[in-house]
């Protein structure tokens, strides 16, 4: 009664108040508003799943008026899926576990989870690990042009088919302490007829160098003889897209090869020895 | 009398601009998306499995392919914010679009997080400590020998109507992702449809 009196004295202000037409509206957003705040996600959500439309109806009423169990237990019986149990279950969800062994039934929701065939590829075996050469150098070049899809970009200079072009600029970082030597491949990405490509080979680098400048080998390096049978840095791309590899190995013990050595022997010995690499990647603009 | 009216009405347009100013910031706390099974919020834990066909790394202008990408996935909501922990990741036949083979690849260091996020209106899925190994071989391969090590966060644009994820470079761009291996970016495509394993067998999984 008390509160009656209360509440009507409150109308009764209320009535009696000059603007009060327009603060009923705002209170009346206001509750409406808080009542929903859960809506707010609801509405950044896409439909939901799949299978029947009363599903998705179901969902939103969910969404927006907050949690309507009885709506979801309907659906999940009308989905006749084991998820039916679920719509009676407790808020710890417990009583909807599926039994072991249980198939799925029409019920499934979405595309469905493949299968793959055979056993999943084989983990890393304590050798592997062992032997394996890790990308511990950074190698970068001053020369190329980053990009933002893909390898940096290797300019017309020294990627072009016409006139004498140079080898770009490389500089490194992180060779491990106790490297004898530095040996740097050019290599293309794809092979071409079948073999791997040298497009460069450089060996008897000395590891206290950080760089090579461009169009210049540093001294005491020798140049083996590349994919075209040249003593050279020589890359012809005849257009964009093509992917090349520059690898810094660092060896732990001299190889020492003569000038004019056979790039694909000395990369296999190399990759047998070295445990560790600067790798990059560019992309040959050409032209 | 008149005096009395105006205060009540402004005691009562104060109230009013707070529960508004409650509404608005009740709804942004909930911006945060959450795991629900057939529209119904999770309460609990539950464990996911899915997987891909044909999920791709690219990096270097290579594209490391595997035909299955499987994942288990636990997800949980806390403080109003969807949460996972992807737990195992078998990998099944996998190969490059080049003359690179793959000798070994394997996924370690579990869990990786996970946590759901609301970004310009669509549902993101970003994993963190992705760590992933890969040995190239080959006798032609110019990685041949070397170890990859993929890690980084990787960001999932998640379509509730086919109840998956799908990884692109427009959801890394969206949700600031990067994976990177051999000191470049790699780029993940796949689509993971996810299937509750658990409690929720066979109920839709949405994410609002």
């Amino acid at each position: 009664m008390a509160q009656g009196t209360g509440t009507e004295r409150f109308l009764r202000t209320f009535a009696k108040a000059v603007s009060a037409g327009p603060i009923l509206a705002l209170t009346v957003v206001a509750v409406l508003l808080a009542g929903c705040g859960g809506g707010s996600s609801g509405s950044s959500s896409t439909t939901v799943a799949a299978g029947a439309g009363a599903e998705s109806a179901s969902s939103e009423a969910a969404g927006s008026g907050g949690a309507n169990s009885g709506g979801v237990a309907e659906q999940g019986a009308g989905a006749g899926s084991t998820g039916g149990a679920a719509g009676g279950e407790g808020s710890d969800g417990s009583s909807a576990q599926a039994s072991p062994g249980q198939s799925p039934s029409s019920g499934r929701h979405g595309p469905p989870v493949p299968m793959p065939e055979g056993e999943p590829e084989p983990g890393i075996t304590p050798q592997q690990r062992r032997e394996a050469t890790v990308a511990s150098m950074r190698l970068e070049s001053p020369s190329v042009t980053p990009s933002s899809n893909g390898p940096a970009l290797l300019p017309a200079q020294y990627s072009s088919c016409e006139g004498q072009h140079s080898s770009p600029a490389l500089r490194w970082q992180g060779v491990p302490e106790g490297t004898a030597e530095l040996v740097l491949f050019m290599m293309n990405l794809r092979p071409a007829q079948g073999t791997l490509v040298f497009d460069w080979a450089v060996a008897g680098i000395s590891p206290k160098l950080e760089e090579i400048k461009a169009g210049q080998l540093p001294k005491g390096a020798v140049v083996g003889l590349n994919s075209l049978g040249i003593k050279h840095y020589e890359l012809c791309s005849e257009g964009r897209g093509e992917t090349y590899i520059f690898a810094l190995f660092a060896l732990p013990k001299k190889l020492s090869p003569r000038d004019g050595f056979d790039a694909l022997a000395l990369r296999k010995e190399v990759t047998e020895i070295s445990g560790n690499v600067g790798l990059l990647a560019v992309t040959a603009v050409g032209g | 009398m008149q005096k009395h009216s105006r205060r009540a009405a402004r005691a009562l347009l104060l109230v009013a601009a707070a529960l508004m100013l409650s509404a608005v910031f009740a709804g942004s706390a909930t911006a945060s998306p959450v795991w629900k099974f057939n529209g119904e919020e999770l309460k609990g834990t539950e464990t996911m499995v899915g997987g891909a066909q044909k999920s791709g790394l690219t990096a270097w202008g290579m594209t490391t392919t595997c035909d299955n990408f499987l994942y288990k996935f636990e997800i949980w909501n806390s403080s109003g914010t969807g949460k996972g922990n992807v737990t195992e990741l078998p990998l099944y036949n996998c190969y490059t679009d080049t003359t690179c083979t793959v000798e070994a690849i394997e996924a370690e260091s579990f869990p990786w997080p996970a946590s759901l996020t609301t970004i310009s209106g669509s549902n993101y899925m970003t994993v963190k400590g992705v760590n992933v190994w890969i040995l190239y071989g080959g006798w032609f391969c110019p990685l041949w020998g070397v170890w990859a090590h993929v890690t980084g966060s990787a960001g999932g644009l998640i379509t509730n109507a086919t109840e998956s994820a799908t990884f692109s470079a427009s959801s890394f761009k969206a949700t600031g992702s990067e994976l990177n291996a051999l000191g470049s970016s790699v780029e993940w495509n796949g689509f993971f449809p996810a299937e509750s394993f658990q409690w929720h067998r066979e109920q839709a999984l949405s994410v609002s």
